[in-house]
């Protein structure tokens, strides 16, 4: 029998025999391993219904106790006799209801110790004006006292917060004694003689116009994120911990590596194996969800009575795709970059953190999806499937939400798919780079040190106090922007006139940065606009934003120093300098441009910017690749941002909606390329267009 | 016409230990096999047997150099070199979930034998291995003996025309070492072109065909037995490979190996 095996496959995740022969074994596998099974399959099932019983449990437990909880009270003081009266006039009126019969008279001589001792619920201490002056001065929580009423007897609750019958019986004692001292004053007022016309006072009244679904909702939909990425997480990782980390442990790896099949196919198969799980472990939940409560199965109790929908079902279980895809992927990448199975438990508790905290989003108050939350994966899923089951949804947020965290999902592939070629993580040596150190090395871990700046600029902007715009500037730009490049430079031994890529360019340039700077503002302003047509940006945020950005107490001269030169130097020695340099060969010039422009972008933490300034660096990221340099992109950063805030200052309207400004301002950014094109001078060590491999290094037979 | 199944030129591969610093593991190595044939390498632990035997079997890349099996080159066309070929090591183990006949399904299937004929390969090799009796048994519930069997049927299941067998008896019994043996001889007899790598003299004075002394990741000289025989004027093979890796103390030499 002779075959020759077929061509090599292209990088493409395909359904190959290969693909779904690693999907059946490692299928088979899971289903013949009867704990696996347990941790993956069956605890999902159960978990939910049985949170719901729980839930609903406790919550007739709750009611239950309450109905007959009675709260013991005693009354001391100097005015006891009337609070006493005062105290069985409530228990008359509220006679008819046999719930709120509930205050029971103890008799104690140290109210106090009673209280602390839980021989007493609560106890109100009458005091004369005198006393409350007394214990006003001795308080040492410095409590807002009401002094609208001085001169008048006070009346103090006290009860114990930490014991809930406390809590509750002394929140309904003042209900009551309100009520109750109402009533009194008003016949007081009626019996003196005081007129009282019905249109003089206004009764206030309280409805709540949130449907009980929404309520409910609002409530389920916080936790429902989080509940099932912990089961996806308990139940896929077994899978995916036995699955890379295992192999190499027990030896199947090498195995694998050396059939015909590629790594892609390989990681494909683990991948869809891992997927199947979770894609099962969330089908059971949403099923649960409609089983449960959509068909009313079990009723839920106040916790988590949400009509659940077919439809409803249906939604939630495509919003949750991609977190599936990206949680399966993550433990994959988990498993393969670990050494050894052991390494791989070892790392999985910091894995789950880290993929739980996310879900934590929808718990933050009032967060909307439309923030910058849209642009984190998980987190955005988790807010979307909160407002999804309140029932108001902002449809192009949740759908850009469902993208990035998709793509989110296709990187993390992409990085166990290298992970198999990485034959470091296979053979347990140190890499060239790793080893050597400096240049090759920063080329490798350039995207991880954005990401640390990103999380480092994250905190700094949002811990720093915005007293003066000033030092705000001068730290979360200035300084972050300035140490990075330079402790970049330093670790990784790279020459600085090459990383910041400081040389001259050729003079036509200038005159092409001149005229394209203000072009390019308007041109980005146009596209602001058009943004702001796709997705509506409030215009009080707009509003907010430039009053913080441009106080009228700061002159004009020193908002241009610190919001145009110092944004000018330090923003492109970061991007246009060491991140350009960072990823020169791992794009085409075209590629450089948009993914150096978006990473920029992404530097703006306001939603609504990010668009413009991704534009703004991705002109800024061609203009350094013509001309080699990086004073032509200082010049145009400082000119773009110098005019904004000059023309911010001085009121100056421009562009507005007419299509003559953008067409003229994109004619003007052409002419200005084309001239910095006509004097250019490429930025060096560029990756060449095709792979460099010599043809004459073939086979010699 | 007559083109080798495998060939190596200038096949080199440089490690970076975070003790040694810069390891040439295996430096320079030109290498042939022909069909029919077993090329015995033979060299102490470390010495750079299995990273070339890896660097073949593409699971890691060369340094520099270049090396082709059935004509194609490790690097351009990963995946048809491995189609090729067999591997079989003591780390080569199976997966322990599925029985003999999965085993031998699921790797027929990887190595993209064709699809139709996949059972009856299968049923072919269950019978001429003789593990019928066991072949729907789980392979965590077999016997050392029994998994060595259905692993050379998986080495062996897509038919490749070369073999590579990295120190395959260092674990094994006696027994089974002297199985394996007949077996890669037998190979031997249907036309395969084999690479076996060993640190026991025996075992490549006896099965070996020709033979490769390995030493510091350099091939020091390539022969059959009598011509290694014939210009060192020694005739046990492991006076030959002393004198070879010129190893005056091999008692010190094992040391600084293991270092």
């Amino acid at each position: 029998m002779k075959w020759t095996p077929p061509r090599e496959s292209v990088p493409t995740l395909r359904l190959t025999p290969a693909v779904r022969a690693i999907f059946g074994l490692e299928i088979r596998s899971l289903l013949r391993d009867v704990r696996t099974v347990l941790i993956s399959v069956v605890l999902p099932v159960l978990l939910l219904p049985a949170l719901f019983l729980a839930s609903s449990w406790m919550e007739d437990q709750r009611v239950e106790r309450e109905e007959a909880r009675t709260y013991r009270f005693a009354v001391t003081g100097a005015d006891s006799a009337f609070a006493a009266s005062l105290m069985d006039q409530i228990a008359a009126e509220s006679g008819e209801e046999a719930t709120d019969r509930r205050f029971l008279p103890v008799r104690t001589d140290d109210a106090r110790a009673a209280l602390e001792r839980a021989l007493l619920d609560l106890y109100v201490e009458t005091l004369t004006p005198q006393e409350w002056e007394a214990v006003e001065a001795a308080d040492t929580l410095n409590l807002e006292m009401p002094d609208q009423y001085a001169g008048a007897r006070v009346f103090l609750i006290r009860f114990h917060s930490s014991r809930t019958a406390s809590r509750e019986g002394a929140d309904r004692l003042r209900e009551h004694l309100a009520e109750v001292r109402t009533a009194r004053r008003d016949s007081m007022l009626v019996a003196a003689g005081f007129p009282v016309d019905p249109e003089m006072v206004a009764v206030v009244e309280a409805r709540n116009v949130a449907t009980d679904q929404a309520v409910q909702g609002a409530r389920l939909g916080r936790f429902l994120t989080l509940i099932l990425m912990g089961l996806m997480l308990l139940g896929a990782s077994a899978v995916a911990t036995d699955t890379l980390a295992g192999e190499k442990e027990r030896g199947t790896l090498t195995t694998l590596l050396t059939t015909a099949a590629s790594r892609t196919e390989i990681i494909t198969g683990k991948l869809l194996a891992i997927v199947a799980v979770a894609l099962a472990i969330a089908l059971i939940q949403i099923l649960n969800l409609w089983v449960y409560l959509g068909l009313g199965i079990i009723d839920a109790g106040a916790g988590f009575a949400v009509t659940v929908t077919p439809t409803l079902a249906l939604s939630l279980f495509v919003l949750f795709l991609p977190v599936v895809a990206l949680t399966s992927g993550v433990l994959l990448l988990t498993s393969a970059h670990a050494r050894s199975y052991k390494e791989a438990q070892l790392v999985l508790p910091a894995v789950i953190l880290g993929m739980s905290l996310p879900t934590l989003a929808p718990f933050l108050p009032d967060l909307s999806l439309r923030s910058a939350i849209m642009l984190v994966p998980i987190a955005n899923v988790a807010v979307g499937v909160r407002d999804l089951l309140i029932g108001q949804v902002h449809g192009p947020s949740l759908l850009v939400a469902w993208l990035v965290t998709g793509a989110a999902a296709t990187w993390v592939t992409a990085r166990c798919i290298r992970a198999l070629h990485d034959e470091e993580l296979i053979t347990g040596d140190t890499s060239r780079e790793e080893f050597l150190g400096g240049p090759d090395l920063f080329r490798k871990r350039v995207i991880r040190w954005f990401i640390v700046l990103w999380a480092v600029k994250v905190l700094v902007d949002f811990n720093l106090p915005v007293d003066d715009l000033r030092v705000a500037v001068l730290v979360s730009v200035g300084i972050v922007f300035l140490a990075f490049p330079l402790i970049v430079i330093w670790h990784f031994r790279l020459d600085p006139k090459k990383a910041l890529a400081l040389r001259m360019p050729r003079p036509g340039v200038w005159l092409g940065v001149l005229l394209g700077a203000p072009a390019g503002l308007v041109a980005a302003n146009f596209a602001f606009q058009l943004m702001d047509f796709v997705l509506p940006v409030p215009t009080e945020l707009v509003e907010n934003f430039g009053q913080v950005l441009m106080p009228e107490t700061i002159p004009v001269w020193q908002l241009v120093l610190f919001l145009a030169l110092v944004p000018g130097i330090v923003e492109e020695l970061t991007f246009r300098g060491v991140l350009l340099h960072g990823l020169r060969r791992r794009f085409g010039p075209v590629g450089l441009a948009l993914v150096v422009g978006i990473i920029f972008g992404f530097f703006h933490f306001q939603i609504f910017r990010i668009p413009a300034t991704a534009l703004l660096g991705v002109i800024l990221t061609a203009v350094t690749l013509l001309s080699g340099s990086i004073f032509p992109a200082i010049l145009w950063h400082t000119l773009n941002n110098g005019l904004a805030v000059y023309l911010g200052a001085r009121g100056v309207e421009f562009g507005g909606e007419s299509w003559w400004w953008a067409v003229g301002s994109v004619l003007l950014l052409a002419l200005a390329f084309w001239i910095i094109w006509r004097s250019r001078t490429p930025y060096p060590d560029l990756r060449s267009p095709q792979p460099d491999r010599d043809l004459d290094d073939r086979d010699p037979d | 016409m007559n083109k080798p199944p495998v060939r190596t030129q200038g096949l080199t591969k440089v490690f970076y230990d975070d003790n040694r610093g810069e390891v040439r593991a295996v430096d320079q190595v030109d290498l042939t096999c022909q069909k029919g044939e077993i090329l015995g390498l033979l060299g102490a632990n470390g010495a750079g047997k299995t990273t070339t035997l890896r660097m073949l079997s593409t699971v890691l890349q060369p340094t520099a150099g270049r090396a082709w099996v059935m004509g194609h080159e490790v690097r351009d066309e990963p995946e048809r070199v491995r189609g090729s070929l067999g591997f079989y090591s003591a780390s080569t183990a199976l997966y322990p979930k599925i029985t003999p006949r999965e085993t031998l399904r699921f790797f027929a299937r990887m190595n993209r034998y064709p699809s139709d004929q996949v059972d009856d390969r299968v049923e072919e090799l269950v019978r001429r291995f003789r593990i019928q009796d066991y072949a729907d048994t789980r392979v965590e519930k077999l016997s050392s003996g029994m998994k060595q069997k259905v692993s050379i049927a998986r080495t062996v299941v897509h038919d490749p025309p070369v073999l590579i067998f990295d120190e395959p008896t260092v674990a094994l019994d006696v027994l089974n070492a002297i199985e394996l043996r007949q077996f890669i001889s037998q190979l031997r007899g249907e036309g395969k072109a084999i690479l076996f790598s060993t640190h026991i003299m025996s075992e490549a004075e006896q099965l070996c065909d020709r033979i490769a002394i390995i030493h510091h990741g350099e091939i020091l000289a390539t022969g059959t037995l009598d011509e290694l025989r014939e210009t060192t004027g020694l005739h046990y093979l492991e006076e030959i490979f002393v004198r070879y890796a010129q190893v005056d103390d091999p008692v010190q030499a094992a040391r600084e190996n293991l270092r």
